[in-house]
């Protein structure tokens, strides 16, 4: 989780599921693994994840390899990548949405699922989260 | 509070989900659930442009950007970007005809020969304001719901008006709906588009 009072200017990548509760400005690779923008959240960065969920404000491309959720609270200005974006009532989105990532991406019917279009083995991410200033 | 109405037209505009093909939609307005939710089911890539926030949108002063200007911001689509659908809802009903005309230059080099449009316009200008934040819940079925404030700007074309004014946009069928509101479907006019496109913003900034 980056907390509340955390600032991070770089590159954000790593092994595990994140939580952005603070404000981060560059890019956020988790391709395997969930990011989360919570309300408090800020995110100024593209975001590259399997699933990524904002309730809080993301200003940057979006890319989800699983599906994108936009909650009530969240605010995105930016271009949405998933073959699954959802959209709560009252959520503000400011953009285009591509829901054709690739040939590979499922499609809710009547394609059936294939393996997610950005998704990387696990063995090709380091553990833990790496910084890079920038 | 959202609510819905049946569509008569939508079914003509929207081609139905393939698996094979791809389709790029304009949606004039916020984003919302249930459009994405149903294009969900199409490979397909949604343009939201909110011209509604935007109003009201009129040639402004001489320090300010001008109609063409203004539209060409909003409209900044990648350059391979042809549109299949145009969903316009109400926002005829905003625009004066220089603004009506500054939206389709501005919009004509995404349009092409299979490019289908929706808009809600009014039968004639006895017909009750009537104004609406839609969005798609299928090809038969509409959501609305009222916007929290009068939108400025609110000033109608009658159905004759209207016509005249849709210079690369051709109406296919429109339906009078019991409210005097009038709905119809479009079909783009595909007219030496994008040559004649620096021509006439040229006119437009003028």
């Amino acid at each position: 989780m980056i907390g509340p009072s955390i600032v991070i200017k770089g590159s954000v990548t790593g092994d595990e599921d994140l939580l952005v509760e603070g404000t981060v400005e560059g890019t956020i690779e988790l391709r395997s693994h969930e990011v989360s923008v919570g309300t408090s959240g800020t995110v100024n960065a593209d975001i590259y994840a399997k699933v990524v969920k904002i309730d809080g404000e993301v200003s940057g491309d979006v890319s989800g390899g699983e599906k994108v959720v936009i909650s009530k609270s969240g605010n995105v200005r930016g271009n949405i990548i998933a073959p699954r974006v959802t959209l709560e009532d009252g959520a503000i989105f400011k953009g285009s949405i591509d829901m054709d990532p690739g040939d590979a991406a499922p499609k809710k019917a009547p394609i059936s699922a294939a393996k997610p279009a950005n998704t990387l083995a696990a063995d090709d991410m380091a553990p833990g989260f790496d910084l890079k200033s920038g | 509070m959202t609510t819905t109405q049946p569509s008569k037209l939508m079914a003509s505009v929207i081609p139905e989900p393939l698996e094979e093909s791809r389709i790029t939609v304009l949606h004039i307005g916020n984003a919302q659930p249930e459009t994405v939710d149903f294009f969900s089911n199409y490979r397909c890539r949604l343009h939201f442009v909110d011209l509604f926030a935007e109003l009201p949108i009129h040639d402004r002063d001489d320090n300010l950007p001008s109609l063409a200007e203004q539209f060409d911001g909003l409209f900044s689509f990648p350059k391979s970007t042809q549109f299949d659908v145009c969903l316009f809802w109400d926002i005829f009903n905003y625009l004066d005809d220089d603004a009506m005309f500054a939206l389709q230059v501005a919009l004509r080099p995404y349009l092409g020969a299979k490019t289908r449009a929706h808009a809600f316009a009014v039968h004639n200008l006895r017909s009750p304001r009537n104004e609406k934040c839609y969005s798609v819940r299928s090809v038969d079925v509409l959501g609305e719901k009222p916007w929290e404030q009068p939108l400025p700007g609110y000033a109608p074309h009658n159905q004759a008006q209207l016509k005249e004014l849709l210079t690369d946009f051709e109406l296919i069928r429109n339906v009078l709906l019991s409210d005097g509101r009038l709905e119809m479907a479009l079909g783009a006019r595909v007219h030496a588009a994008a040559r004649d496109t620096d021509k006439t913003r040229q006119r437009v900034i003028l």
